[in-house]
């Protein structure tokens, strides 16, 4: 049973940690579809850092690759105004591209000191509440929801709509760069093409399972932690088969979505803010 | 005029530039860098490579299956001569390219079916587990043995198997542990799964997955684990005990050399079939190359000790013994020799006879030990 807990906690961690990173740039009203991309290449910059130098630096190289990103997603879904969706689903599929090609040499490198999982956890928990406070306790926290919720109003009253945008995606990025991190210098620890295995996407879906509430997104990502570890140990105690075992853990995830059917969207999501129109 | 003598000149030119080489091409299904499956055929293409001054190498990573026949367009308008397609996904697509191309030689890794221009091999791990398996049987103190295992296919599942007599015959109370993640490469998978046979009270692991992510997470328990498909050695130095190495070279070079001499041409591959194992060197016991038992574990597997024909044998000398007898030209055992019932109690091979290589590659039931879930299991 504890041990049970303790892998909700530690395989929820990256989810929650990707996911509180899409959710606060959600709040400022864009979409990030790049979190799996971004995952990926900031694993690879963390791992790399993490073993050329310190596994704690490689945290820092982790976030700061994030961010870098967040702002790259910023300049074609803020400035440039693009598509939100498809800026970051170019994202995605770019930073799984680049990671693998980028990471040749550090594919079956072991990483002699690991972080301790347990300290990105309870980090990623502080985090989770310290969100709460900003979104809800802040002036900032009060532009980002402004700006997400309408942002032609946000604008008169003198906030930069697309300065918060920014760092809202630069924050979140921070966040995902982050998640990345964990899985390849105290989950895995190591470094392989492809390691994200799909984790950014279910942090996408888990966005909306929160009803864009961090502390819910605490919730919903041990929730598929527990899940997911629990598809292993029941597996052959109970007479249903693994296959569909595999698929509970996303089958409960959309179960609860639809259940949760009042969670209401920022309401600019997904649009592109232009003074003009 | 000019252009068709040009042209001329331009195929001349393409001849003599290929003078004697042999061109030879792979198509993978993974990326390279994987550390597992398509790491170690990579390894045994720059091998060959390096060993055959006539041979010139191509090869195409992570391609789909849908896109095998393009690339294999692609790889004979390049001159390939000869086409290996390294995963059992390609089949269709390596029949109807054998169909389109008849001069070009096509080899099928873990292939069915052949044609006269097609050839199967595979290099076979079967022995190596049940070796690892008398290792694990010693080992275990809790007699619980975990197997995280890919798909339940019947290569997986003689893995497994043969794994299981291994640990039977030095602990026949022991119980192997399996749980399916349905992937060869998922990490996440591994991991959790792993935890959950350790939260069961495995404490010695073998697995079917291309990272080495069971050992890791294995060794920071101090759990024993055997590597799979590469040397993993580096991973848990401390813990890696053997595992199952290939050396996929060995085929290739085999093979390519009879291409060479003509004594393989396209149209008489029809039975040209290899399932190599431990006596063609083709796969290795071993935590590292050359290293075939972690040295830190050698005197816990020379305290153990097993029964063999009415006489107490150590089970280092008793794994010793085997790889050295399974290596030689003519081995005398072989893990499925009969009498063996499966774990339901059906007699699966009779007493006095070996599986045949068709018993081998269709294997469905289970051995007795093994626990779990187990898709397609006959009644």
């Amino acid at each position: 049973m504890e041990e049970a807990l303790l892998r909700a906690v530690l395989f929820g961690t990256p989810i929650l940690l990707a996911s509180l990173g899409a959710l606060l740039s959600e709040r400022g009203g864009v979409v990030n579809l790049g979190v799996e991309g971004m995952m990926a290449l900031a694993a690879l910059a963390a791992f790399a850092v993490g073993l050329e130098a310190h596994p704690v630096l490689g945290v820092l190289a982790g976030v700061g690759v994030g961010s870098l990103l967040g702002l790259f997603l910023g300049v074609f879904a803020v400035s440039l105004r693009a598509n939100q969706f498809v800026a970051g689903l170019a994202l995605a599929a770019l930073g799984l591209g680049a990671s693998g090609l980028l990471g040749k040499r550090y594919e079956g490198v072991p990483l002699p000191n690991p972080l301790p999982e347990g300290v990105l956890a309870a980090l990623a928990l502080a985090l989770a509440f310290g969100l709460h406070l900003l979104f809800f306790r802040t002036r900032f926290g009060l532009y980002l929801r402004s700006v997400g919720e309408n942002p032609k109003a946000a604008d008169l009253f003198g906030v930069s709509v697309d300065g918060v945008r920014y760092g809202a995606l630069a924050l979140g990025g921070g966040l995902i760069g982050m998640a990345g991190a964990y899985l390849s210098l105290a989950y895995r620890p190591s470094w392989t093409d492809g390691m994200t295995s799909g984790l950014g996407w279910v942090a996408i879906a888990l966005v909306i399972l929160a009803a864009w509430q961090p502390l819910r997104a605490v919730f919903g990502a041990y929730l598929f932690g527990l899940l997911f570890f629990l598809q292993f140990r029941l597996q052959g105690s109970v007479p249903i088969p693994s296959e569909a075992f595999a698929a509970m853990p996303y089958l409960l995830v959309i179960l609860v979505l639809a259940l949760s059917g009042r969670a209401r969207a920022p309401k600019a999501l997904g649009q592109p803010f232009d003074r003009g129109r | 005029m000019r252009k068709a003598l040009g042209v001329l000149l331009l195929a001349l030119g393409l001849a003599w530039a290929q003078g004697d080489k042999l061109k030879a091409c792979f198509i993978y299904v993974g990326p390279i860098g994987d550390a597992g499956w398509t790491y170690a055929h990579d390894q045994g293409r720059k091998k060959a490579e390096a060993a055959l001054p006539w041979l010139e190498t191509r090869y195409v990573e992570s391609v789909p299956e849908a896109q095998a026949l393009p690339v294999m367009d692609r790889f004979v308008k390049e001159g390939c001569q000869v086409i290996f397609a390294t995963s059992f996904g390609y089949m269709e697509a390596v029949l109807e390219g054998a169909r389109k191309y008849p001069n070009v030689i096509f080899a099928h890794a873990t292939g069915i079916k052949r044609a006269p221009n097609v050839a199967t091999y595979m290099a076979d791990f079967y022995q190596v587990y049940y070796l690892n398996g008398l290792a694990a049987g010693a080992l275990s103190k809790t007699g619980k043995v975990g197997y995280v295992a890919a798909f339940p296919i019947p290569e997986v599942k003689r893995h497994i198997n043969a794994f299981a007599l291994g640990v039977r015959a030095v602990n026949p109370k022991a119980q192997v542990l399996v749980r399916w993640i349905n992937a060869w490469y998922d990490p996440a998978k591994a991991r959790e799964a792993t935890e959950a046979l350790l939260a069961q009270g495995a404490d010695v692991f073998a697995f079917t997955e291309d990272t080495p992510t069971v050992i890791q997470t294995a060794a920071k328990k101090g759990a024993y684990s055997f590597g799979h498909y590469t040397p993993m050695l580096k991973f848990a130095p401390g813990h890696v005990v053997s595992g199952q190495i290939v050396r996929w070279e060995v085929i290739y070079i085999d093979f390519l050399k009879k291409v060479k001499e003509g004594v393989y041409t396209a149209k008489n591959l029809e039975n040209v079939d290899y399932f190599w194992l431990l006596q063609h060197k083709a796969v290795e016991m071993g935590a590292d190359y050359g290293v075939p038992i972690n040295p830190k574990h050698v005197p816990l597997l020379q305290k153990a000790s097993l029964t063999v024909g009415g006489k107490k044998v150590s089970v280092y000398d008793r794994i010793m013994t085997l790889l050295k007898d399974m290596q030689s030209p003519k081995p005398t055992f072989d893990p499925f020799t009969g009498p063996i019932q499966d774990r339901k109690g059906v007699v699966r091979i009779p007493a006095g006879r070996k599986a045949s290589l068709e018993e081998l590659l269709t294997m469905e039931w289970a051995a007795p030990g093994v626990v779990g879930d187990w898709p397609g299991e006959p009644r």
